[in-house]
């Protein structure tokens, strides 16, 4: 049974190792628990300073402008800080730039953030590159990119307005995501946002059977997955029979963590294209769409059931 | 690298230790399931040949391990299906297709309290499915039991599987007593499900302000990002052949974010937050119009703190 294709030759080490600065700080009590007990070496890159740089200036908006809002009273800050948000320009305004009070530090923000998080992802795919490793992570983590920047970046500008993106803030997100599914008419009729829930639900039940399984092996050694999807032992054997005996069917070594990675991008970009087309050029009312693809029948009632 | 550095004596190890032979176990490029199965196919060892010295389904079919508890399972199956498949899909007020989806069976209505309902009355086929459902569930969680007392391995698969029914648990029994009435359990039903959660976060104001929501949707984008982080890893490591062996897997961790878990932890952190994220689901449903009525209001609490109420 082969586990994996084997690459025709090593990959090479890129020259960049060093960048690291510091020694590793321990923190044995981690070990106790099974888990890793070392912090560090820092690497310190461009990518990454980049990223955390950004990340700041969009943390540093945020903070002050919400600080501004309760008079710069620190108690008042902690006491509303959930419900504080910086709000994106008004619809009057369209794309154009507004005043920094009303909208434009929310831009100035959100701008700051994109960076922050373009940066990141570029420090994942280099730092991989250069390490000698495929970029898989940042592969990964584009799901992710994308979704944020639909719901940021790109849907606002196609619909030509910025007040469509979320307001920066903890209870106006959550908001944002409840009137954005009431305003199209209920996002449970969404197929879309029915997929991305299912492989949300679904990556919740991956990771659970594939932890589980792996946590149950530590004794036959079945978590040193670099060494076992290489040369299967006792390990992967018993995992791959609970599942064989449970369900049917198991996946291996290997490709466990191929159905754990699909599962997990396509959350994310089904998400993406599920909000991108819920606006009034596209899809206006998921309801009434539910009405015509056949899946809901709200006029006809039901015949009594037991 | 976990389990190679010192642990803190002060605390009880919780670590693990690989079995003395267990890696010498491992064959270049694997075996076929032909040629590793028979050995563990053995006799014995579930639990009910652990309590009656006898297991009487203990066989296998297939690929499929039975069991006593594999028996029950497909019973319940057979019992629930058939009141389901019978209910929402032959019975359905519309075409076979268009019952799949619109489909339902709703529970009792709230005059029948916590009774049973007879034959024929409204509710009966719910409280039919519910049961056979549950049963179908819970020994299905015995069979995973069996299959890791089998293969000499942790319980963890069955404890996970186990938060998994806790929801439908809590969901169809635990919070239907709670409130006194079957009434309050789910319909079943493709879209009619859907339309009860929806119905049911907004009967409670705004489930968007349930914390125990928050917490359990937060544990499940944590779900998915560890899935992501980890299956994207180990792809990415798979392909490596360099000097660094597994340890490029932490140390390319520890250069993107400065710390590694490790490959133990990685798998007990991310069972941990899978069941926590799912146990918090749990707790956000049960206290909706048990404790709290209203998610909006109850954060008033907050507002009013004595240190800060005048502020």
């Amino acid at each position: 049974m082969a586990t994996i294709t084997r690459p025709t030759g090593d990959l090479k080490l890129g020259p960049d190792r060093d960048g690291r600065i510091g020694k590793p700080i321990s923190l044995p009590v981690l070990e106790n628990l099974g888990f890793d007990s070392q912090f560090g070496p820092f690497y310190m890159g461009f990518w990454n300073m980049a990223a955390y740089l950004f990340g700041l200036m969009a943390a540093f908006i945020w903070i002050m402008v919400m600080f501004a809002q309760v008079a710069w009273n620190p108690v008042a800050f902690v006491k509303y800080f959930v419900v504080l948000q910086v709000d994106p320009p008004p619809a009057s305004y369209g794309l154009s730039f507004p005043p920094l009070e009303q909208g434009g530090w929310w831009l100035a923000a959100t701008f700051f953030l994109t960076l922050a998080v373009l940066c990141w992802f570029m420090h994942v795919y280099t730092r991989a590159r250069t390490l000698g490793i495929k970029p898989y992570l940042a592969y990964g983590f584009s799901s992710a990119v994308i979704l944020y920047l639909v719901i940021y970046i790109i849907r606002p500008m196609w619909m030509g307005d910025w007040s469509e993106a979320p307001s920066h803030g903890v209870k106006a997100l959550l908001d944002w995501t409840n009137n954005v599914s009431v305003r199209y008419g209920n996002f449970y009729y969404n197929p879309f946002h029915m997929l991305s829930i299912f492989f949300l639900l679904g990556s919740t039940v991956l990771l659970a059977m594939h932890a589980g399984t792996i946590w149950a092996l530590e004794k036959y050694g079945a978590h040193e997955e670099w060494a076992e999807l290489q040369a299967p032992g006792t390990g992967t054997e018993r995992a791959q029979l609970l599942w064989r005996w449970c369900i049917g069917f198991n996946a291996n070594a290997y490709s466990i963590h191929l159905w754990a990675f699909w599962f997990a991008w396509l959350c994310g970009i089904t998400g993406a294209i599920g909000i991108f087309i819920s606006q009034p050029a596209f899809v206006d009312n998921w309801y009434q769409w539910g009405i015509e693809a056949g899946i809901n029948f709200p006029d006809l009632p039901p015949a009594p059931l037991q | 690298m976990s389990g190679k550095a010192p642990k803190d004596p002060r605390f009880p190890d919780l670590s693990y230790a690989v079995l003395p032979g267990a890696r010498s176990t491992r064959v270049s490029g694997g075996r076929t399931i032909e040629e590793l199965e028979p050995e563990y196919k053995i006799k014995g060892r579930t639990t009910f040949s652990a309590l009656f010295k006898y297991d009487p389904f203990d066989f296998w079919v297939g690929p499929f391990y039975v069991g006593f508890w594999g028996f029950i399972t497909v019973l319940a199956i057979i019992f629930g299906t058939f009141f389901y498949v019978d209910a929402v899909i032959i019975k359905g007020p519309y075409s076979l297709p268009q019952n799949f989806f619109a489909g339902r069976i709703d529970p009792p209505p709230a005059s029948v309290g916590l009774n049973l309902v007879t034959p024929g009355q409204p509710g009966f086929t719910w409280q039919m499915t519910v049961f056979f459902a549950t049963l179908a569930f819970v020994s299905w969680m015995m069979r995973q039991v069996d299959i890791s007392m089998k293969l000499d391995m942790g319980y963890h698969v069955a404890v996970a599987y186990g938060v998994v029914v806790s929801a439908w648990i809590t969901l169809q029994i635990l919070r239907p007593i709670a409130m006194g009435q079957w009434h309050e359990g789910f319909v079943l039903g493709v879209m009619p499900h859907l339309d009860w959660v929806s119905n049911f976060g907004y009967r409670y104001k705004n489930f968007f302000y349930n914390p125990f929501h928050a917490i359990g949707i937060t544990g499940l984008f944590t779900s998915t990002f560890l899935l992501g982080a980890h299956g994207s890893l180990v792809l990415s490591a798979s392909q490596y052949r360099g000097s660094e062996g597994s340890d490029i897997e932490d140390t390319f961790f520890r250069d993107v974010q400065f710390y590694s878990v490790g490959e133990a932890g990685i798998h007990r952190l991310g069972f941990i937050v899978a069941c926590g994220g799912v146990l918090s689901a749990n707790m956000c449903i049960l206290l909706s119009g048990w404790v709290v009525q209203d998610w909006v209001s109850f954060w008033n609490f907050w507002t009013t703190l004595p240190f800060w109420s005048n502020v």
